[in-house]
C-alpha cells in the first residue's frame, strides 16, 4: 500500500465524483430528502388538530355544552356544518372521513334520560364516517374518548381503573429519532456498494483497468483507496443528515466515538461486500441490477425504516443474518439508547463480517486477467 | 535508480497461452533488440494482443518465459511495470477527468516528476489540457493515451493497436507522434493489423496468424523474400514492342486495351526497357511500376492455411 498512489486515486475519484451532479445528488441529498419527507409525514403526531366537522342539529345549551367539551380536549377543531343539509352527502361532496351530527332533539333526550320515561337509555349521537380513510380510527377512538370522559362526569363517579405509562426509554423519542440513524446507515450503504460496483464495471467495460494493470498501483492499493473515499463521502453524508434533522425536526441524537467507528466498519465491510460482487457486475447494467439486488431487501428487511420487531418471525430471524441489521442496531444503541455494551455487540458482529468477506474477496477475485 | 542493460529488451521463449480448449498464442519465441520499432502483425484474433499482454504483465502465460529486460515478467512485474509504458488496446482514462489530470495521475501513481507539459507537446494537446476525456476525439485519446504511456519515461513502450479506428487523418496525426519517438531511440513494441503503419515504423516485422510466428525479418527483407516480383506495365504500347522485350530477355504479357505488363526483377530492368522503348520511338500512353509491398506478403502468409481451419472459424 502506497500513500502516495491512494492520494492520486482519491483525487481523481473525488474530481469525478463532484463533476457527476446525478452522483452528488444520489449520495448526499437524496438521504436528506428522505429524513425532511418522512420527517414531515410522522413528526409529532400528538400535535396534529384534527378537523372535527358537526352538525348541530339540535342548537340547545345541551349540545353546546357538548361542543365546548370536544373543543376542550385540545384533540379536536370542531367545525361547524350547516343544519339544513343531508350529514351523509355533505361528507361525501367535502371529502370529510368523519362527521358527528348532534341529533335535533338532542336536549329533550337529555332531560329524558335524567328522569323521564326513558331513564337510563344513553343518548345517541350518530357520525357519519368514510371507512377507507386510514387516518378515521384515529379520530374514532379520540371521539370515543371525549365521549367516554362525558359520560364519567355525568355519572359523577371517578374511574375505577387508570394506566400510568412508564417509557423503557430515559428520554421520550419519536419517529424521527428511530429514523435518522436508519438513514445514515443507508445511506453509507448504498454508496460504498452501488460506487464500487458501478466504478469497476465502468473501469473494467471501458478498458481503464487493463491499463491500472501496467502500472504500480496494486489491488490493496485501490481498495484501500475505495475506502478512504468512501469513508469521506460517508462523512459529509452523515454530516449533512445530521445538521438536517437537528435544525429542521429537533432531533438530538447522541453523537460520540462509537458514531465515525461505525462509520469506519460499515464502509469496510460494505466495500469489502462490493469486492465480492464485482465478478457478477460486468457491465454498467448488471451493475446496478445486482446492487439493487443487494440494496433492497436489506433497506426494508434491516429495520431502516420501521422497527424490525413489526415483521413476522421468520423475516426477524432473516433481518438478523443481514449486516445492515446490526449497523442500524448499533447507531440506534449508541445514538438514542446510549448502551454501550449493545453497541459493542453490534459493532463486533459488523467487524466481524467486514474480516470474513475481505478474506473471502482476496482469496476469489484477482486483479490482474479481470479484464 | 534505473539501470540500463544491455541485452535485448524483450526475449520470448516458447510463450503459450490458453484460454480452456482454445489456444490464443501457441509456441513463439522471438526477441526485440534494445532501441528496436518491433511489429507484430496479424489479423485480428492472431494472437497479437495477448502476446502484447502476457509481455506486459497483465495476463500470465500458460506456459513459455518472457524476459523484459532481463527481468521474468511473472516473477517480477512490479519491477517490470515501471521501466516500461503501454498504450492498451482503445485506451480510456477517466471520463470527467482532464487531459492534464490524467497525466499527473499517471505521474502520480509511477512516483515520477515527469514534465506534464513537454509531454503534452509531444503529442500534441497543449491546447487541450484543460479538456475532459468524454469530450476528445478518438486520435485524441489515443494521442493521451500515448502521452501516458511516456509518463515515467520508459526504456520500453508498447502500443497495441494504436491506430485502429482511427480516421486516416487521425492515423497520419498518430503515425508523426511515433516517428518522433522511434527518432529518440526508444524501444517500440507495436502490434497492428495495418502494413502501412508496419512498414513505415517497423524495423522488424513478425507477421502472426493464428496464434504463431509465420514471418519475422526487416519488412524490406520480408517483402523481398516473400512477395512476387515487381511489375512494370506499359499503356497503350505499340504491338512491336513484345518483341522487342523479349528480344531483351523479358517475358511481357498482354493486358487490356493494348497495354504489356513485365515481371522485372530491379528498377534498373525498368530504366532499360524504357529506354529502348525511347530510343526505338515505339508510342508509350502510360507507364505504371508496382512495387511488391508487404500488403501482399501479409496476405500470402496468412490465409496460405488449411481450407478445414475457415471451415471451423465459419462453424
Amino acid at each position: 500500500m502506497t500513500p502516495r498512489i491512494i492520494h492520486a486515486n482519491l483525487g481523481v475519484r473525488l474530481r469525478s465524483f463532484y463533476r457527476e451532479r446525478s452522483a452528488m445528488f444520489f449520495t448526499f441529498a437524496f438521504p436528506v430528502i428522505l429524513v425532511l419527507v418522512f420527517g414531515t409525514i410522522f413528526t409529532k403526531p400528538e400535535h396534529l388538530n384534527f378537523d372535527l366537522p358537526v352538525q348541530d342539529n339540535s342548537g340547545s345549551a345541551a349540545s353546546a355544552r357538548l361542543l365546548e367539551a370536544l373543543a376542550a380536549g385540545a384533540a379536536f377543531r370542531v367545525v361547524v356544518v350547516p343544519v339544513a343539509v343531508d350529514a351523509t352527502q355533505y361528507a361525501k361532496d367535502h371529502k370529510l372521513n368523519l362527521l358527528l351530527v348532534i341529533p335535533k332533539d338532542f336536549e329533550a333526550l337529555q332531560k329524558q334520560r335524567v328522569a323521564g320515561a326513558q331513564a337510563g337509555v344513553p343518548v345517541p349521537i350518530r357520525y357519519v364516517y368514510d371507512p377507507s380513510s386510514t387516518a378515521v380510527e384515529t379520530k374514532i377512538q379520540l371521539l370515543d374518548g371525549v365521549v367516554a370522559a362525558a359520560n364519567q362526569t355525568a355519572a359523577g363517579t371517578p374511574p375505577a381503573l387508570t394506566l400510568v405509562a412508564a417509557s423503557i426509554l430515559s428520554k421520550r423519542y419519536r419517529f424521527i429519532d428511530f429514523f435518522v440513524p436508519g438513514i445514515i446507515a443507508m445511506a453509507i450503504m448504498t454508496s460504498c456498494l452501488s460506487n464500487a460496483l458501478n466504478m469497476n464495471a465502468e473501469l473494467r467495460q471501458k478498458g481503464i483497468l487493463r491499463k491500472l494493470a501496467t502500472t504500480p498501483i496494486t489491488r490493496a492499493d485501490w481498495l484501500a483507496s475505495s475506502i478512504v473515499y468512501q469513508l469521506i463521502l460517508s462523512v459529509i453524508s452523515t454530516v449533512a443528515i445530521l445538521l438536517v434533522s437537528y435544525f429542521v425536526f429537533d432531533v438530538r441524537l447522541h453523537i460520540g466515538f462509537w458514531l465515525p467507528l461505525i462509520i469506519v466498519v460499515e464502509v469496510i465491510a460494505f466495500v469489502g461486500i462490493g469486492m465480492l460482487l464485482t465478478p457478477f457486475a460486468k457491465e454498467a447494467e448488471s451493475a446496478s441490477a445486482v446492487a439493487n439486488a443487494f440494496l433492497f431487501p436489506m433497506m426494508f428487511l434491516s429495520g431502516t425504516f420501521f422497527p424490525v420487531e413489526m415483521m413476522p418471525a421468520f423475516l426477524q430471524a432473516f433481518a438478523k443474518l443481514l449486516p445492515l441489521y446490526y449497523v442500524n442496531e448499533a447507531l440506534r444503541s449508541a445514538m438514542i439508547f446510549v448502551d454501550d455494551a449493545a453497541t459493542l455487540r453490534a459493532v463486533a458482529v459488523i467487524a466481524a463480517f467486514a474480516a470474513v468477506v475481505f478474506v473471502a474477496g482476496t482469496f476469489k477475485t484477482r486483479w490482474d486477467e479481470s479484464t | 535508480m534505473i539501470m540500463t542493460s544491455t541485452g535485448p529488451a524483450i526475449v520470448v521463449d516458447r510463450l503459450r497461452k490458453r484460454y480452456g480448449a482454445f489456444t490464443a498464442v501457441d509456441d513463439i519465441s522471438f526477441t526485440v533488440e534494445q532501441g528496436e520499432v518491433f511489429a507484430f502483425l496479424g489479423p485480428n484474433g492472431a494472437g497479437k494482443s495477448t502476446t502484447a499482454e502476457v509481455i506486459e504483465t497483465i495476463r500470465a502465460p500458460t506456459s513459455g518465459t518472457v524476459t523484459v529486460l532481463g527481468m521474468d515478467v511473472g516473477k517480477r512485474k512490479a519491477q517490470v511495470v515501471r521501466r516500461i509504458g503501454v498504450l492498451p488496446q482503445n485506451f480510456s482514462s477517466f471520463d470527467r477527468i482532464t487531459v492534464r489530470e490524467s497525466l499527473q495521475y499517471y505521474a502520480r501513481v509511477f512516483g515520477c516528476d515527469a514534465d506534464i507539459d513537454a509531454l503534452m507537446d509531444l503529442t500534441n494537446l497543449r491546447d487541450r489540457s484543460a479538456a475532459r476525456f468524454n469530450t476528445l476525439s478518438g486520435g485524441l485519446k489515443q494521442r493521451l493515451g500515448i502521452a501516458v504511456a511516456l509518463v515515467n519515461d520508459p526504456e520500453i513502450l508498447f502500443l497495441d493497436e494504436p491506430t485502429t479506428g482511427l480516421d486516416p487523418q487521425a492515423r497520419r496525426q498518430v503515425w508523426d507522434v511515433l516517428k518522433g519517438l522511434k527518432d529518440r531511440g526508444k524501444t517500440v513494441f507495436l502490434t497492428t493489423h495495418y502494413m502501412e503503419e508496419a512498414e513505415l515504423l517497423a524495423d522488424t516485422v513478425a507477421i502472426i496468424s493464428r496464434g504463431r510466428i509465420v514471418a519475422i525479418d526487416s519488412p524490406v527483407r520480408l517483402t523481398e523474400a516473400h512477395a512476387d516480383q515487381m511489375r512494370l506495365t506499359l499503356k497503350s504500347i505499340d504491338a512491336a514492342a513484345a518483341d522487342l522485350l523479349r528480344n531483351l530477355g523479358f517475358a511481357p504479357v498482354p493486358v487490356g486495351e493494348g497495354g504489356l505488363c513485365v515481371p522485372v526483377e530491379t528498377p534498373d530492368d525498368v530504366r532499360r526497357i524504357l529506354d529502348e522503348i525511347a530510343a526505338s520511338g515505339l508510342a508509350l500512353g502510360g507507364v505504371d511500376v508496382r512495387k511488391p509491398n508487404l500488403e501482399e506478403v501479409f496476405l500470402k502468409l496468412t490465409a496460405a492455411k488449411p481450407a478445414t481451419d475457415v471451415g471451423d472459424h465459419a462453424r
